[in-house]
């Protein structure tokens, strides 16, 4: 099917006849996010330059039926951007000013199109930051952050998009625009904004977000320290934990992890140990110091074979790009991959991680393992060569060790959503009723049903299809941004 | 008046047997210390008690989150928690008065600590709700980094009773802080609000920053046994003013004799039990809740028939007292300000509004009470003119 002059001529009228893409080939650009196993190319891309034009393309979808997908910068890795294939997607990309940084009242007023970097960028300039931060940070987009409700390495002391949304406006499926949240964290009513945040492009599009904005931490202390098993890492984790420490990251990385980023940037990590910690503390400097020296003797505590603080800003910038290398790195031992986001809660780490190397074993494949082990958020890669014919098993390897984080008591995604990818594993982790009451929420902002469908909840047409393979972004391929 | 019926379920079961075996409108209740928030409950069929869906049902110390029935004093729930050194990081005033989990989801309440930890919409990580169906519905979960589905917790956050009932939740906890301890300066709320831009401009990380109205700034530390004393020194220097209040008995002992609670904190320090008394109100007069941008919390308290006042100076939201008569100026003096504001405790038999000018959200408000209470069956009235 494709969409009638009388729809194109509306939307033409709502944009300017310049910013309606219809030729297929510029909407092939379109055609997948992150996840890029899925394609669909949209019928039209629109490219408004302003909220208002925003909601003159979705008012033109509410009167025409038409399905509308929005798009930051597709970044995201489960397809939550997906087109649909009878409808279009509006880009947010041109929606990118900075509205305002007010240092006073600590929190910045954006347009959805800004870089979640951009933020901290602008804020600099006043001791400021914006605190979650995604690796993809540089080029993903704050409506893509909103959405999916992003995280990143320091989100287990500082919260996650969620807890740093103040308000947003948002143009709702029928073109109406309005503004959920309110200038405090204070509330009149439900938390529309908290439902709206993490809904991964459903319940409409957000044209506008306040967010709150922190002071620069005072000190920042980075450690790296190698372990001789998985299990003595974690258990300094859960030391740190019970010492009442909340560190602003601990990061894990097992020996193959270790590897390909040693490999890869020369950051200085060793090569053959069988775990590895990044621990960074930051707060007020004389909190600071007392609670480094205590992480100190904790790892000593579990043998701790070497220990490396960095001395300068420059040697805790190389401990993290080894670490942030370490997805785009597994290419360099592994022809190919699939990357998996699951939650276990951090004390079944050490059993969840063991119970994967034994299903690794079992599929006859290599899984490396680098993730935030203080939230037990997990980034299993599953190793496998497409060309020797372990494609299908690796791909039900990845899936499996999904649902296996379900049944430990944890979750199917900690940060990448659940969009067109897992929407089918939805009713391993939910019942039947808890997916019908979030389909009525839906239904109150989107009654037709028109907002980004078919992803999150489980529709019988998307659940007969297959998901796709794991592929590199091609930002990630420019090595302008990397993968945590 | 008809006779009403009270229903007291004890267990996630017997709660959705008694909202399916009723017939006609229910009030959910708590513990009742803000039975007289917001709208006021019209005459219901029912009132559905919340107070036997008590307990943890189960604490993980190494994962730092609990999961518990919501009928639960929070009081209660951090008495279990502190001998591990754990506690819900979260202080508003009622919880003294044996304030309910979920009755302080309910109402979006918070206390000073909020400046630091944000409300309970920022501590519950899952929940389980009833509907007026008796549809049991589950989000969320027992991780704390969990992007799977929509996030019911929120919606209920702020819902006074009037979507559904919250029958079990999942907390994520923090660590007790080791030491604890309050600068105060006694000064005029401008004063107040140029110490506030000094501490709020550096590296002090307060844990809690409000000015009361009988003219005190008080502000709170928290860490180490080690480190707080320099920190202290640090930031009076830079005031350079203030005087610490009872610094409190050092750690591992405090622990144990500590209830746990920081309200039990602020009981023992009285500069933070006034400042709860204070945001419960006073008698004759009517207590609202508002929030603002942080800097111009100050302009607008100005303008207002204030008789007293808790302003939390990084956060924006202050509790005041005033004559029930300016309620409704005050409802639009905030909103003009880009505000919003509830009104909480007032006299008996005062009709005042409860809300101010409805969000411009408003229908999406009314659709999803449409889409989850489409018979108006939960706490009718409290929303009144909104929905
Ligand atoms: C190398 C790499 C590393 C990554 N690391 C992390 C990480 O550490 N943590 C993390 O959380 N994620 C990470 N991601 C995933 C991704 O970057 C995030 O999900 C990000 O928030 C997506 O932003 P985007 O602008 O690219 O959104 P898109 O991919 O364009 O869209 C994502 C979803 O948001 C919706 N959307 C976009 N804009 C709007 C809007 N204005 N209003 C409403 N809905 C909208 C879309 O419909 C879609 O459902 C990573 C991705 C890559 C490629
Ligand atoms: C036995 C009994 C008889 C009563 N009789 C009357 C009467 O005749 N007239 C009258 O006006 N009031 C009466 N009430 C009080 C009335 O029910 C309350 O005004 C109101 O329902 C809630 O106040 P609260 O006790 O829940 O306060 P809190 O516990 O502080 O709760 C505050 C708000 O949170 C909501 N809430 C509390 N717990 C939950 C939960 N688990 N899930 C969802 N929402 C929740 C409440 O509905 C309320 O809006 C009675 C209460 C009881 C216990």
């Amino acid at each position: 099917m494709s969409l009638d002059g009388v729809v194109r001529r509306a939307f033409e009228t709502a944009l300017s006849p310049e910013d309606v893409i219809s030729d297929p080939v510029r909407c092939r650009s379109y055609e997948c996010d992150g996840l890029t196993g899925y394609r669909v190319i949209p019928q039209l891309v629109l490219l408004p330059r302003d909220a208002a034009q925003v909601a003159a393309a979705v008012r033109v979808c509410h009167e025409h039926g038409v399905p509308f997908v929005a798009r930051g910068a597709g970044t995201g890795l489960s397809g939550g951007a997906l087109p649909v294939a009878d409808g279009v997607v509006i880009s947010l990309a041109r929606l990118k000013r900075v509205l305002e940084v007010d240092p006073v009242d600590r929190r910045a007023v954006v347009e959805p199109g800004v870089t979640n970097l951009e933020i901290t960028a602008a804020a600099a300039p006043h001791g400021l930051y914006y605190a979650p931060d995604p690796s993809s940070q540089q080029v993903c987009t704050i409506g893509g952050n909103v959405a999916e409700n992003s995280g990143g390495a320091h989100c287990l002391k500082y919260g996650f998009t969620t807890n740093h949304v103040l308000s947003c406006e948002v143009v709702l499926p029928d073109g109406d625009r309005v503004t959920l949240g309110s200038d405090t964290g204070e509330q009149a009513g439900p938390d529309l904004r908290g439902v709206f945040v993490g809904s991964e492009g459903t319940l409409g599009i957000t044209t506008k977000i306040t967010v709150r904005l922190l002071r620069t931490p005072e000190t920042v202390r980075t450690l790296l320290a190698d372990f001789p098993s998985i299990a003595a890492a974690g258990e300094v984790v859960s030391d740190i934990v019970a010492a009442g420490i909340v560190p602003a990251a601990v990061e894990m990385m097992d020996t193959l992890a270790i590897e390909a980023a040693e490999e890869a940037v020369h950051a200085g990590y060793t090569v053959g140990v069988p775990a590895a910690l990044v621990v960074e503390l930051d707060g007020p400097t004389e909190e600071c110091d007392v609670q480094f020296e205590q992480v100190k003797q904790i790892c000593d505590r579990h043998g701790c074979t070497r220990l490396h603080i960095a001395g300068s800003p420059e040697e805790r910038a190389k401990i993290w790009k080894g670490r942030k290398a370490a997805f785009a790195a597994v290419g360099r031992i592994s022809p190919d991959y699939f990357v998996q986001d699951g939650v276990v809660p951090r004390t079944r780490l050490a059993e969840v991680l063991d119970r994967i190397a034994g299903m690794g074993t079992d599929a006859g494949l290599r899984v490396a393992n680098v993730f935030h082990a203080g939230d037990g958020n997990l980034h299993p890669l599953v190793l496998y060569s497409a060309a020797a014919g372990e494609t299908e098993r690796a791909e039900k390897l990845s899936g499996e060790i999904a649902e296996l984080c379900v049944e430990l008591g944890g979750s199917l995604s900690g940060e990448h959503g659940i969009g067109t990818d897992k929407a089918c594993s939805m009713p391993k982790m939910f019942g039947a009723d808890d997916l019908a009451v979030m389909a009525r929420v839906r239904t109150a902002f989107d009654p037709r049903g028109l907002c980004n469908p078919g992803k999150v909840l489980p529709t019988p047409r998307l659940c007969g299809e297959r998901p796709g393979k794991y592929r590199p972004h091609p930002l990630e391929e420019a090595g302008v941004i990397e993968r945590l | 008046m008809s006779t009403r019926t009270t229903l007291r379920p004890t267990d996630l079961r017997s709660l959705r047997d008694a909202v399916l075996d009723t017939a006609g409108t229910i009030g959910i209740a708590g513990a009742g210390t803000a039975a007289g928030w917001a709208g006021t409950l019209a005459q219901v069929d029912a009132v559905l008690d919340t107070t036997g869906l008590t307990g943890v049902i189960t604490h993980n110390p190494g994962d730092m989150t609990v999961s518990l029935r919501a009928g639960t004093p929070l009081r209660q729930l951090q008495e279990e928690l502190a001998p591990h050194g754990q506690h819900l990081s979260f202080d508003a005033a009622r919880v003294a008065d044996g304030a309910t989990v979920g009755g302080l989801i309910a109402t979006a309440d918070a206390g000073p600590a909020a400046l630091v930890f944000g409300s309970m919409r920022d501590l519950v990580i899952g929940v389980t709700i009833v509907l007026a169906d008796g549809t049991v519905a589950r989000s969320g979960g027992h991780v704390i980094k969990n992007v799977a589905g929509y996030d019911l917790a929120k919606l209920l956050h702020g819902s006074y009773g009037t979507l559904g009932v919250l029958a079990e939740v999942v907390l994520r906890l923090h660590p007790m802080p080791k030491r604890t301890a309050t600068l105060a300066i006694h000064c005029s709320l401008g004063e107040a609000a140029e110490h506030a831009a000094t501490v709020l401009g550096g590296p002090y990380e307060p844990a809690a920053m409000e000015w009361i109205s009988d003219g005190t700034l008080l502000i709170r530390i928290e860490g180490t046994e080690e480190a707080l004393d320099a920190r202290l020194q640090r930031l009076r220097t830079a005031l350079g003013t203030g005087e610490l209040l009872d610094p409190e008995p050092p750690s591992d002992e405090r622990r144990v004799r500590r209830i746990g609670t920081d309200e039990s904190a602020a009981r023992r320090n009285e500069a933070w039990g006034r400042h709860a008394s204070l945001v419960r109100g006073a008698p004759g007069l009517a207590t609202m809740r508002i929030g603002v941008r942080p800097s111009r919390l100050p302009d607008v308290l100005a303008d207002l028939p204030t008789e007293t006042v808790t302003a939390g100076l990084g956060t924006g939201v202050a509790t005041v007292s005033l004559p029930p008569d300016a309620v409704e100026a005050t409802h639009a003096r905030v909103h003009a300000a880009g505000g919003t504001s509830v009104l909480r405790s007032r006299p008996p038999q005062v009709d005042v509004p409860a809300w101010g000018p409805p969000p411009s959200a408003i229908a999406v408000l009314r659709a999803v009470k449409a889409e989850l209470d489409p018979q108006g069956r939960f706490g009718p009235g409290r929303f009144d003119d909104w929905m």
